[in-house]
């Protein structure tokens, strides 16, 4: 996995303490440290693997809210998965043991990490593409997740969904990217954009915040 | 008549891509029965190939949820697939299932579902293609299942990444020894990648068995046209690349998805020609799931887990506390172990079942490759069985009796075997008595099978208080045993029993072995001097070459005058270290104050203050989550220092049973939890993820706790929780109920009949002091 550098990690910290309970302006030299030791390990260890589909056609399941106003406008839509892999989660579980504080760290920074190779990956998807918008968020049900499941070859990249529709390894997403139309990703397309805790504060989940 | 390995055989490609283009669409091992005419065309169309692989991948019973029974799915797979006339091997893919630890499949789940498949198909096939597979612990189930319930030949693939390790993470050298020493026929590499992206798995894969070698790789990386995935690799780049392969040694070849009999028939020119490869050399290796062990210098073996002569572990194996023997493998790992002795031997314990469960919960955590040590040849089928790799066996001895039950288990799951030059008779004297015992060892195995690169050769220490110029025999017979051409290895410690001053006189005789060829060295990792020892001698025989593994390990060691470490923090209060989280330093401070200080003055005094400042200023957003986290770990490194100080069986609060209920498999919150309330003096019981409710009642009845902490992170598990709570209600069972995780909050808390709903681990801290002291008062 290519090294991302400095400023980068440093855009990502919002959404790291975001993960640990904070919200916009937090920030502490000696977490930040670990942030970034956490990152590099997360660099040698993640296996990042996407997945996806494209359709004009919509799954019956996309047919219904808030799905249908998330792809309005959109000529099709991308139907995707993602995971860091589960040496993530065995890394994570070993130091949840030995060493809580950076077990705690490196949770919310696989997190961030997923999310930012994801975006990363998405880009190739154009300019005209909406916020990754994964069942849960806005209303949306959790058990949507299976659709996804049944669409996509999950197994290719190594992501079950077991009964109670969590994903293994846990550091995975599963969702869907509208394209064209008016969708575009950023704040304005998200579907948190009414509630947003970091955007109440006058930041981003993925700058660095008011400073 | 297959020719495996030497000759090259070809088998057929895609199966998925060709239904698509038929227009069949349903779950595809149906269409044995309701198409059978499609699926025979496709077959024949791979008639060119010298292997037909039936149409049955998803044909196991956790992942088929059909209405055709397995048996009749199968018969008419293998019927279709004979359309072909040629040789058909059974297509057995993954469960689907992720397998435990991480996931919910047992072990022996897994097991049970391929028996089936092997039952259902052994009488109608020629052999088995296991192929796809990406996680090295279910490929495991699945040979073992064959193996033992049939005897047809067993091709095994997995899937690589692009990072050239499985999606389990497992490398080629790993999965290679693993396949090999499980006795397959041959091994390789499916699907993944293009057949050019393939190149380094298959150069590491022949650089790493005798084995055949399989490819079979997709058609290129797809695109995404029009809404479709598009293989756009040609039929000739594909034939270049397999010629490409096929001359570095690969031995069978084929396709995966997106390849046609148009590709297979050009590559089918091979078949047949003379397999030529270079010569592999074996090395003596032994691997966990992610991490490889080549005991070919100097491989440090932890010896912590052994109960001799350690009463804590005693304990712990008695009362089967997993928990300390996991966090003995961890600390190992950290101070640098390569590889990690289990022994649950103790005579008042069931050593097959707690040796399985140790190993289980071993390498849930913990990378490390085992070294499996029993007397007791059940424990060691056990543990071998369920282990995930190929582990070391602690061992056999010259004696016949011994040797006829061990090389059989070791021979079946591919493990190493360390020999004890001795016999019934006890150790011998000299070097060379020992010496003939080694060769008796290596031939006895030869004849099992086992090859000399799977023996180690421990000489034996005897305590040198005892007899004094033996010392010298196990050094010498180490160096004859060397001329064998098997690595050798020796517990080190023994040599100073009975003596003052022992980690003088063992660094020293490590020393002296090592320089004489020792191979792994038995020691307590944690001791810096014997670990130390072992990396200054990497540095000066040239093994750690640019001396980098030692300046990375010793470059920030500050050495004083008296070649001692730095007392940092040395004007630190015990307050201090609690606020600073300094575990080790808050452990010794408050050991110093026992001395002058009442133990629960120290608790209410300065611990607990010290803790609610912290939680103080977390609550104001000044401290963080991880110096939450760090203070409440040194806190409870003073608080263990108490609890010694304490009578026996003396609380200094009470019990709290924390859990993730039924369904859950997500338990970073509730670790978090069980931290921080430790830190305020707590005794916890983590009852781990995924708990039923019958077994959080069954607990509470039996520690019966001051307070039940449960956890949630999702609604689809928040019935489990209900569900726990009317249980322990209709129980009768009274303690405090708390709620916690994601979904939660204070009405659903209610709703579900919790008695507290806190937010985060330090508000259920906070709660339970406060329920403490109204109940004190």
């Amino acid at each position: 996995m290519q090294e991302i550098s400095l400023s980068e990690i440093a855009a990502l910290r919002p959404r790291i303490y975001g993960y640990m309970g904070y919200v916009g302006t937090a920030s502490d030299i000696q977490t930040d440290n670990m942030i970034t030791e956490c990152i590099r390990e997360l660099e040698r260890t993640a296996q990042f693997n996407y997945i996806y589909k494209y359709s004009e056609e919509l799954p019956p399941f996309l047919e219904k809210e808030p799905y249908r106003s998330y792809l309005e406008g959109s000529r099709g839509v991308i139907i995707c998965a993602m995971t860091l892999g589960i040496a993530v989660d065995r890394i994570i579980n070993r130091l949840l043991r030995i060493s809580p504080s950076k077990g705690a760290v490196m949770n919310a920074c696989a997190g961030a990490y997923l999310e930012y190779l994801c975006d990363t990956y998405e880009e190739r998807f154009g300019s005209d593409r909406g916020a990754r918008f994964c069942p849960g968020y806005g209303g949306s049900r959790t058990e949507d997740l299976k659709y996804i499941f049944e669409i996509l070859d999950t197994h290719k990249i190594g992501i079950v969904l077991n009964e109670n529709y969590f994903m293994l390894p846990s550091k995975s997403m599963a969702g869907i990217i509208a394209i064209g139309g008016n969708a575009r990703a950023g704040c304005g397309s998200c579907i948190m954009a009414g509630s947003c805790a970091y955007l109440k504060e006058g930041a981003k989940c993925f700058t660095q915040g008011k400073k | 008549m297959l020719h495996t390995g030497k000759k090259i055989i070809v088998f057929d490609g895609g199966f998925g891509s060709m239904l698509e283009e038929l227009g069949l669409g349903g779950i595809p091992e149906e269409l044995n029965i309701t198409a059978p005419d499609k699926v025979r065309l496709i077959h024949r169309a791979y008639s060119c190939a010298d292997v037909i692989t039936t149409n049955t991948f998803g044909l196991n019973p956790i992942k088929y949820k059909g209405s055709y029974g397995l048996g009749e799915l199968a018969k008419a797979a293998c019927e279709n697939a004979r359309a072909a006339g040629k040789p058909v091997f059974f297509d057995v893919g993954p469960t689907g299932a992720m397998m435990e630890p991480m996931g919910e499949l047992s072990f022996e789940d897994a097991y049970n579902a391929y028996k089936e498949v092997a039952e259902a198909s052994r009488d109608i096939a020629d052999g088995y293609i296991l192929e796809t597979f990406s996680d090295l612990y279910e490929i495991k189930a699945a040979i073992l299942a064959f193996k033992e319930n049939t005897e047809l030949p067993i091709f095994a693939t997995m899937t690589f990444d692009s990072s050239e390790r499985t999606l389990t993470g497992s490398s080629p050298e790993i999965v290679a020894n693993t396949l090999e020493g499980l006795g397959v026929n041959a091994l390789g590499v499916n699907c993944s990648l293009g057949p050019k992206e393939l190149m380094g798995v298959v150069g590491r894969l022949l650089g790493s068995t005798c084995l055949p070698v399989i490819v079979q790789p997709n058609r290129g990386l797809p695109t995404l046209e029009n809404g479709k995935t598009v293989y756009k690799l040609t039929a000739e780049e594909f034939y270049e690349s397999i010629r490409e392969m096929v001359e570095m040694g690969v031995s069978a070849v084929g396709g995966c998805c997106g390849t046609t009999p148009e590709l297979i028939k050009k590559i089918s020119v091979f078949s047949g020609r003379d397999v030529s490869r270079p010569a592999v050399q074996p090395g003596t290796i032994v691997n966990s799931a992610n991490c490889l062990c080549d005991i070919s210098s100097v491989s440090i073996c932890g010896e912590r887990i052994n109960p001799t002569g350690k009463k804590t572990l005693k304990q712990a194996l008695s009362e089967e506390n997993y928990g300390y023997i996991i966090d003995e493998a961890l600390k190992q790992q950290e101070a640098g172990a390569d590889i990690l002795d289990v022994n649950c031997g103790l005579p008042s314990i069931d050593e097959r079942a707690v040796m399985t469960r140790a190993v289980k919960s071993i390498q849930e955590y913990c990378d490390l490759p085992l070294q499996l040590d029993s007397t007791d040849p059940r424990a060691l089928e056990a543990a071998a069985r369920i282990y995930n790799g190929i582990p070391l066996i602690n061992s056999v001895n010259g004696d016949e009796e011994v040797m006829a039950k061990i090389f059989p288990i070791a021979k079946k799951y591919g493990a190493v075997v360390l020999g004890l030059a001795m016999d019934k008779n006890g150790i011998p004297k000299t070097a060379g008595q020992r010496l003939e015992i080694a060769e008796r060892i290596i031939k006895r195995a030869g004849d099992f099978g086992i090859p000399k690169h799977k023996i180690m050769i421990d000489t034996l220490v005897v305590t040198a208080s005892a007899e004094q110029e033996l010392a010298a025999q196990t050094l010498k017979a180490l160096e004859l045993v060397k001329g064998l051409g098997v690595k050798t290895a020796l517990g080190i410690s023994n040599i100073s029993f009975g003596l003052p001053c022992r980690r003088l006189l063992n660094r020293t005789f490590l020393a002296m072995a090592l320089e004489r060829g020792l191979n792994m060295p038995i020691i307590n990792p944690l001791d810096d001097d014997m670990t130390g020892t072992v990396r200054a001698f990497e540095v000066l025989s040239c093994y750690d070459r640019g001396a980098e593994k030692f300046i990375d390990q010793y470059k920030s060691v500050q050495m004083s005058p008296n070649i001692g470490r730095k007392n940092e923090g040395a004007d630190l209060s015990l307050y201090d270290c609690i606020r600073q989280g300094l575990k080790t330093k808050a452990a010794g401070l408050c050991a110093e104050e026992l001395k002058s200080r009442e133990p629960m003055e120290i608790v209410e005094g300065t611990l607990i203050k010290a803790l609610d400042e912290v939680g103080t200023l977390y609550e104001q957003g000044i401290l963080f989550l991880p110096q939450l986290i760090a203070s409440a770990e040194a806190c409870r490194a003073a608080f263990s220092c108490i609890t010694e100080a304490l009578p026996k069986n003396s609380e200094i609060k009470g019990k709290v049973v924390l859990a993730t209920v039924h369904g859950d498999v997500h338990d970073i919150g509730k670790n978090i939890v069980k931290v921080v309330i430790e830190s305020y003096g707590w005794q916890v019981t983590d009852l781990g993820k995924d708990v039923s409710p019958q077994r959080i009642v069954d607990e509470v009845r039996e520690h019966k706790p001051f307070a039940v902490g449960l956890s949630a992170l999702m609604t689809t598990t928040v019935p489990a929780m209900e569900k726990t709570i009317a249980e322990l209600k209709r129980a009768d069972l009274r303690t405090e109920i708390f709620v916690g995780g994601a979904v939660l909050n204070e009405e659903t808390a209610r709703r579900i009949g919790a008695d507290h709903y806190t937010k985060d681990a330090l508000g259920m801290a906070k709660k339970l002091e406060e329920l403490f002291r109204k109940q004190k008062a």
